[in-house]
Order: C-alpha cells, then sequence, then structure tokens
C-alpha cells in the first residue's frame, strides 16, 4: 500500500469532496473548513477558516448545530470538517492559559459590509488588558456618531475572542451585551486583567 | 423569506452530511479505488444513495456506520466491474495475440490468469466475506474496524475474513 505524506492526502481528499460537492450542487467554490474545540474555559467553540484565514469563531453548543448554521450562512460553498486549524487551536490553547494575550492570525471578513469590517478592524486593535467604549470604537470606524450602528456590527462579529469585541464597553463602564452571555464577556476580561471599572 | 424548495432542502442535506462525514468518507473510498476522479464519483454516488434512502433510515441508528457501508459498497461494486473489465480485455488480448503469433514462454499468461481467477474468486464470495476480506486486505483495517463499518462483532469479522481466505484458496488452488 501507498503512504502518502499527510498534507497531500489532505488535499487529495478535498479536492474529491469539493468535486463531490460541485457535482451534486452545481456549485464550486473554495471550501470552507471547519473545527471544533470541545473543552475550553469558555465552553464549546465552533472555528471556521477559508483561504485568507479565519471566518468564524462561534460559542455553539455542538457540531451539529455549527455545520447547520455555517450551512445557512455560507449555503453556497462547500463546508468540510478539518484536520487542520492547528495555528488557531495552538493561539487558541495560548490565549486561555494565559502565555499569550494577543493573536496573531489571519482573519477574513471581506465578506462583511464596509462599516462592520471597519469597526471590527478598530476593536481588533484595543491591546489584552485594556477596554473602549461603543463611541471610542464608532470614532475609529470613521463615525463618531454612529454608536448604536456599531453596537451592532460588534453583536455580528463572526469572530469572537480573536477580535476582541468582549474589550467594548458602555460608556458608563457597564458591560454591555455579548453574544456568547455577559458572563463569558466577564470571564474574558478577568482572564487577561481588565476588569471593568463598574465591578 | 420564502420557504426553500424541496430540490433546496435536498441539496441541503447532502451538503451536511459532507461536511459531517464528506472528508473521512473521501479517504475511505480514495484508498480502496485508488483513483481520485473515481473516488469522487462514488463519493457523489454515495451521497445521492444515501439522500435517497435517508427517509428509510431507522431513528437513532448510526449515520456515519451507515454512510461507510454504502460508500464501501459502491467502492466494491466499481472495483468489481473494473476486474470484469480487465478480465475482457486480457481474453481480448490472448485471443489477438494467440492469432498473431505463439505465447513465448507463458510464464505471463499465466500470471495473468491466476490474478483474473483471483478476482473472479473474490467476486463469488458471499458479500460479507467479500466485505470483510477486502476492509482486511485493501484497506489494512483491523477487525474492530472492520465490524463497525460493515455490522456485527469483530469476531464476526475475523471468522468472515477466515473463511473468505479459505475459499479463496481452495478456488485458486484448484487452478
Amino acid at each position: 500500500m501507498t503512504t502518502e505524506p499527510a498534507a497531500v492526502e489532505r488535499r487529495a481528499v478535498e479536492r474529491v469532496v469539493v468535486g463531490a460537492f460541485g457535482a451534486l450542487t452545481g456549485r464550486r467554490s473554495a471550501p470552507l473548513h471547519f473545527a471544533m474545540m470541545d473543552d475550553t474555559p469558555v465552553g464549546v467553540l465552533g472555528l471556521a477558516a477559508g483561504a485568507r484565514g479565519l471566518r468564524r469563531l462561534s460559542y455553539v453548543k455542538d457540531e451539529d448545530g455549527f455545520v447547520e448554521r455555517l450551512l445557512a450562512e455560507y449555503g453556497d460553498v462547500p463546508v468540510l470538517r478539518s484536520t487542520g486549524l492547528d495555528n488557531v487551536r495552538r493561539a487558541l490553547d495560548r490565549y486561555f492559559s494565559g502565555r499569550r494575550l494577543d493573536f496573531d492570525l489571519a482573519v477574513d471578513l471581506s465578506d462583511l459590509p464596509p462599516f462592520n469590517r471597519h469597526v471590527l478592524e478598530a476593536t481588533a486593535r484595543i491591546p489584552p488588558g485594556e477596554v473602549a467604549t461603543y463611541s471610542d470604537v464608532a470614532s475609529r470606524a470613521g463615525s463618531p456618531r454612529a454608536q448604536r450602528a456599531a453596537g451592532n456590527a460588534l453583536h455580528d462579529n463572526p469572530v469572537a475572542i480573536v477580535v476582541p469585541c468582549h474589550r467594548v464597553l458602555r460608556a458608563d463602564g457597564s458591560l454591555g451585551g455579548y453574544g456568547g452571555g455577559v458572563p463569558i464577556k466577564e470571564w474574558l476580561l478577568a482572564h487577561e486583567g481588565a476588569r471593568p471599572a463598574a465591578l | 423569506m420564502k420557504p426553500p424548495s424541496p430540490s433546496e432542502r435536498a441539496a441541503h442535506h447532502i451538503a451536511f452530511l459532507l461536511a459531517k462525514h464528506g472528508g473521512e468518507l473521501a479517504r475511505h473510498i480514495r484508498r480502496l479505488v485508488r483513483d481520485d476522479d473515481v473516488a469522487q464519483d462514488i463519493l457523489q454516488d454515495t451521497m445521492i444513495r444515501a439522500h435517497g434512502a435517508l427517509s428509510r433510515l431507522a431513528a437513532g441508528s448510526n449515520e456515519r456506520a451507515w454512510l461507510y457501508r454504502i460508500a464501501t459498497n459502491a467502492s466494491l461494486n466499481h472495483l468489481r466491474a473494473k476486474a470484469r473489465e480487465r478480465e475482457a480485455l486480457r481474453r481480448h488480448a490472448a485471443e489477438r495475440d494467440a492469432a498473431v503469433e505463439p505465447p513465448a514462454d507463458g510464464r505471463r499468461e499465466r500470471d495473468d490468469a491466476r490474478r483474473a481467477a483471483l478476482w473472479a474468486e473474490v467476486g463469488r464470495l458471499p458479500q460479507r466475506q467479500r466485505l470483510a476480506l477486502t476492509l482486511r486486505i485493501v484497506d489494512e483495517l483491523d477487525y474492530e474496524e472492520i465490524a463497525r463499518r460493515v455490522g456485527g462483532s469483530a469476531a464476526g469479522a475475523r471468522a468472515n475474513v477466515y473463511q473468505a481466505t479459505k475459499k479463496l484458496r481452495l478456488g485458486v488452488g484448484a487452478l
């Protein structure tokens, strides 16, 4: 039996699945790879990445739910369980262990509206241990008065933790909302050593 | 938002099955058929069959094992068809060569004939034995894994492989 280097086999397997997907659905596009992280301090996380970087990091209940969500949102691309995404896992492991709180990962926000992208890019520049307000990030995104829209953009952040929307608080220092639930926002901020002023 | 049409729902379901199991099924099929284009066709075929039969799958049954079974059967069907084709070609070539020139020393023909006979014997084995044997020899799986993919116990899988090899030895040895 011929043995193949794992990477060669992975690419061949990917071509087979993407080809079958294309033949079955008539849609030919680059695949989205997903992986699960089951026992993090903040629960189950679903990861998804395309060729240009990380596209999703979500709080999810289980794999089936995450796959359903990916298909609903990116319906026309083949979604593939990945044995890769190791760089993302390692970065998250380092983050949760506290060894390194910032991320050096390619993030692909290209399918978002420009305003949302600008808000998230401004958010990504808030360093660990610091916080900003909704109007701060609205200003940094070029629309100082659009703090409500900035709040919505953060609420729709597809890449939680890595794009640290949890570091954005209300002007009065209260926590505001969070997609994964406010207790997780609190946990992340405490983990980074940035306890909100109101607490 | 309008509700999805049946064909959209079907496409969605196939996409879901491919997302969950496509990678490992593709790996499994590739190892059986050793050809990426064929593997793609068989994976596609597997998904169509699975989709068609999904309503008949009992609630709570193991969807993954079931998909493996469909993929394995489709791969083995392909291998058998290919073996038949090869056999027909070999016969055709042998007839043509015999018409043109006398055989040199006949050794290659004997080897070819034995190989073709072996495949033919494999094709005659009962399905469970054939499956177990192919997964054991071609895919190099252990008995636990064979049992998981074709159903039954590891001991059953071992017995099937044993019976299959015994029959092949008798069948080919008798040539």
